[in-house]
């Protein structure tokens, strides 16, 4: 059977289910009605641009909710007026996948008299659009975009963003100032150091200088400033951090360059200065990216919510913005909408996807009297519930607080490269200061004779030669040589590190705490254990059919489960009933006219029906009975991913202890950590807890790395020292992590600990070969017997060594 | 005379990347960078309707800002 493209969205189905139009074929109305729109408004060129790549099909979504963008409330909350008098708003624009599809919608608004600007940002789906409100509504704006098939959602924009924004644009010039002028003084070094092979005239030499001195200039005042301002601030706060080491290494060397450079005698280090520069700023500059991206999901996440709640008050129904909700409201909310503020179920009953919340994929069941939290979705039924926390406490809007908060104050980690070269650069400073003060006073004079200096050059410029000498190069590139060999060791693993010093963390780390669901599980159910009782084909059909029914995760996994044993073809049922948290029933009538009575669930539904039967199981449990008699038995469980359990043996081998957090209750917590050998876990935890325990475990002086998949996991990610994240996790704890797990799999967890170790073993080794080296050479530097030859040798054969030792981490 | 060449080329060639670096610096200031995917994906687009299309938005916009001052004004006027 051949399949057939969809012309509007591109996915292949079945020939049989698409829906016909001449020639063309389409898998759904909504991708039919599209296609037609943008061929009547000449707009047909999308699909040339799109080519071969697939687009969801267009969201349904009613458009009943159009006129709330125009009241005078939304408005208020969301647009602001610009100084030319428009109107504009911040949006996200929900369904873009490729560059094409923001070439479509800016088109279309483009096109939309009355639309000034509508600026569409590829990356984080966020649209700027600015508009005359005399000409036109908002509604309408939003109504061009859904019947394209996409979606819009107002966001608040914060100030994060904002500031987000011009951060990653000011450290992108700096970098890219940087990076060029680098490049160019690179390629006067070549011809600088040949020279010292094959002659070179003072002359030309002293152009090259030049050169070097006019490119280097603004990447340490301009690129540079970056760390001059953090030493300064770093000062104030009685602190010598690395922002200050970078800021006064390279000053000094450019100084003792510019020495150089009117006269004296000697080698200049102008390359030396940018490198450095370049190479921290380049470090920085991934931080802040990320910074920016995480912002980017947290509105994301944050414009999920709805902008408003449906309040009854006296019978009368009220459309309400979720700031005004005040406690002791009755709110109602329909099937498929997510629940706004917490509260406690006052009327009706259904079931509530948590998954945000828990991480668990199977729906709670709620009656009246229980709780609801922000965030969660009702999935089948009419539920009104009484307010107990405004929007600002609620669980959802809490957990967002405390997600940007974390981005701010992201847990710093001192590394051990970074102490130790901070108090080996306080040491050379001394050192140089005292070998300036000694030759100053002492008038020491070994010698050593620079043309044309008098006494207070002399004396300086040997005491900047000892910091040159030891130059923080070997030191600087320790870590992050071995680092970078590691990073793109661990890439190949399929292992994505956001930044270098989490290897370091990693290798250091002490507990590892670990999410249940997948993470350790793969968050499905499946069927482990099947009892047919009588395998008669038209039972089996029966059981089926009664399945084909429901979409609760447990049917659906024993269909599927059932579909790979037997061919199975689903017959028409009557009377099928869904009974709350226990399962269906149904009745099917066959050709002779008679009558079976079908039930399918738990054990209580049985009970119910007055039906006793003796099951055993900690596991979960679908039974199927036919006219009260039971036909057949499932025991269904999830599973736990490959090489889990080798995974905590190695850990637990390596003396790291292994913590298990989950939201699931205790049984199937107990039940799982017993398979892994976990010995310690806590059940029924919320994602504030789960933190609240990381929290706790690093303030006990602990390297604690987390491992979670969920939103319910990011705020725990966000506070532990490494945050790794599953490749299929939620957006959020992609954003929020410090290393990703791109395959899932917990065997490259494992590769990710290994090399990790290994990568750290040799930054040691580094930091002991830089610092022998300085043991040796300082000395003659501050005699002033190095020769200005030697050290330009010594100082690329320390690096050089350096660069060689890390490339060995790729040695098996 | 072979060295005042070289150093002539040297301070030419600086100046020439100081030029591209103040027009890359220009176009990072006005947003152009600020996303990158788009950035990337925009090579693709380039066509003479694209090229047009960019043209038309510029001209409207100034349309759009000079017709809202002018009713602004006549805002005024009236009151």
């Amino acid at each position: 059977m051949s399949i057939v493209k969809c012309n509007h969205c591109h996915l292949e189905f079945n020939p049989n289910v698409m829906i016909k139009d001449g020639n063309l074929n389409f898998c759904c109305k909504g991708c039919q009605g599209v296609y037609h729109i943008l061929k009547d408004d000449g707009l047909d060129s999308f699909y040339d641009k799109l080519g071969n790549k697939t687009i969801a099909p267009p969201l349904e979504v009613s458009n009943d909710d159009l006129s709330k963008f125009d009241s005078k409330n939304f408005l208020d909350n969301y647009s602001s007026t610009t100084k030319e008098g428009f109107t504009q708003i911040d949006l996200i624009i929900e369904g873009i996948h490729c560059a094409a599809c923001v070439w479509l919608n800016e088109k279309i608004l483009y096109e939309t008299k009355g639309i000034v600007e509508a600026n569409i940002n590829f990356t984080s789906n966020k649209a700027r659009i600015v508009w005359d409100s005399d000409k036109l509504k908002l509604s309408e704006i939003i109504l061009k975009i859904r019947s394209i098939g996409y979606n819009a959602y107002a966001y608040d924009s914060s100030v994060a963003d904002a500031q987000a924004s011009k951060a990653k644009r000011d450290y992108f010039i700096r970098m890219m100032v940087a990076v060029i002028a680098s490049m160019n003084i690179m390629m006067l070094s070549v011809a600088k150091y040949t020279g010292f092979f094959t002659g070179i005239s003072e002359e030309v030499k002293n152009m090259i200088h030049i050169g070097e001195f006019i490119l280097s200039t603004p990447v340490l005042f301009y690129s540079g400033w970056i760390f001059f301002k953090g030493g300064y601030y770093g000062l104030k706060n009685r602190m010598v951090n690395m922002d200050f080491l970078v800021a006064s290494g390279s000053t000094l060397t450019y100084t003792y360059s510019m020495f150089i450079l009117f006269g004296a005698k000697g080698e200049s280090y102008f390359d030396s200065v940018s490198m450095i520069i370049t190479f921290v700023l380049v470090g920085k500059y991934l931080e802040v990216i990320g910074k920016k991206s995480a912002v980017d999901t947290l509105d994301k996440i944050k414009s999920s919510l709805p902008l408003e709640a449906v309040v009854i008050q006296d019978d009368t129904k009220k459309v309400v913005a979720l700031n005004s909700i005040k406690l002791d409201d009755v709110i109602e909310i329909k099937a498929g909408d997510k629940v706004p503020v917490d509260g406690i179920i006052s009327k009706g009953e259904g079931f509530f996807d948590e998954s945000t919340l828990t991480g668990e994929s199977i729906p709670v069941y709620k009656k009246i009297g229980d709780s609801v939290f922000s965030g969660t979705i009702n999935s089948n039924s009419l539920i009104e519930y009484k307010v107990t926390k405004d929007f600002k406490n609620s669980t959802f809007s809490s957990i967002v607080t405390l997600l940007e908060d974390s981005l701010n104050s992201k847990p710093k980690i001192q590394t051990q490269a970074a102490q130790i070269s901070r108090y080996f650069s306080l040491t050379i400073l001394s050192l140089a200061l005292s070998t300036f003060l000694v030759w100053y006073f002492l008038g020491l004079d070994l010698g050593f004779n620079y043309a044309g200096a008098n006494h207070f050059e002399k004396s300086f410029i040997v005491a900047i030669s000892v910091i040159v000498i030891a130059c923080p190069c070997a030191l600087a590139l320790a870590t992050p040589m071995a680092s970078l060999v590691g990073i793109s060791e661990l890439a190949k693993k399929g292992l994505l590190f956001k930044e270098a010093k989490f290897i370091e963390s990693l290798a250091v780390a002490n507990k590892v705490v670990f999410d249940k669901t997948g993470t350790l599980t793969k968050g499905e159910l499946n069927v482990v254990k099947m009892r047919v009782l009588d395998d008669n084909i038209h039972k089996l059909n029966l059981l089926y059919s009664i399945l084909c029914a429901s979409t609760h995760p447990v049917s659906i996994s024993i269909k599927n489960y059932l579909k790979e044993k037997y061919a199975l073809t689903e017959k028409k049922l009557d009377n099928v009933k869904n009974i709350e948290a226990k399962g269906m029933s149904a009745a099917y009538t066959n050709i002779e006219g008679k009558t079976f009575e079908l039930l399918g669930g738990n054990l209580e539904l049985l009970k119910q029906n007055d039906i006793h039967y003796k099951f055993d199981s900690n596991k979960t449990v679908y039974l199927f009975a036919i006219n009260k008699k039971v036909i057949a038995t499932f025991e269904l469980e999830d599973e736990i991913k490959d090489n889990a359990k080798d995974l905590i043996e190695f850990l637990q081998n390596k003396n790291i202890e292994v913590i298990m957090l989950t939201g699931d209750n205790e049984n199937v917590a107990s039940n799982i950590a017993k398979q892994l050998g976990i010995k310690s876990y806590l059940s029924y935890q919320t994602p504030i807890s789960k933190a609240q325990y990381v929290k706790e475990l690093r303030k006990q002086d602990n390297v604690v790395v987390m491992v979670g998949d969920g939103v319910n996991d990011s705020v725990a990610l966000s506070s532990a020292d490494v945050a790794i994240a599953m490749g299929n996790s939620a957006d959020v704890a992609l954003a929020i992590s410090d290393v990703v797990l791109l395959n899932s799999s917990l065997k490259s967890l494992k590769d990710a600990f290994l090399i990790s170790m290994k990568t750290y073993k040799f930054i040691k080794q580094n930091l002991a070969i830089s610092l022998i080296y300085n043991t040796v050479t300082i000395p003659l530097a501050m005699a002033g017997l190095v020769i200005p030859l030697f050290a330009a040798l010594s100082m690329s054969l320390s690096s050089l060594i350096v660069v060689l030792n890390s490339l060995r981490i790729k040695m098996k | 005379m072979i060295n005042d060449t070289l150093f002539f080329m040297l301070i030419v060639g600086i100046i020439i990347s100081a030029g591209m670096l103040l027009i890359f610096v220009w176009a990072a200031r006005s947003g152009q960078f600020d996303d990158s995917s788009k950035m990337v994906n925009g090579l693709l687009f380039d066509s003479t309707e694209d090229l047009n299309d960019a043209i038309n938005k510029e001209k409207n916009l100034k349309e759009a800002k000079s017709e809202k001052l002018k009713s602004e004004v006549e805002k005024l006027k009236e009151e």
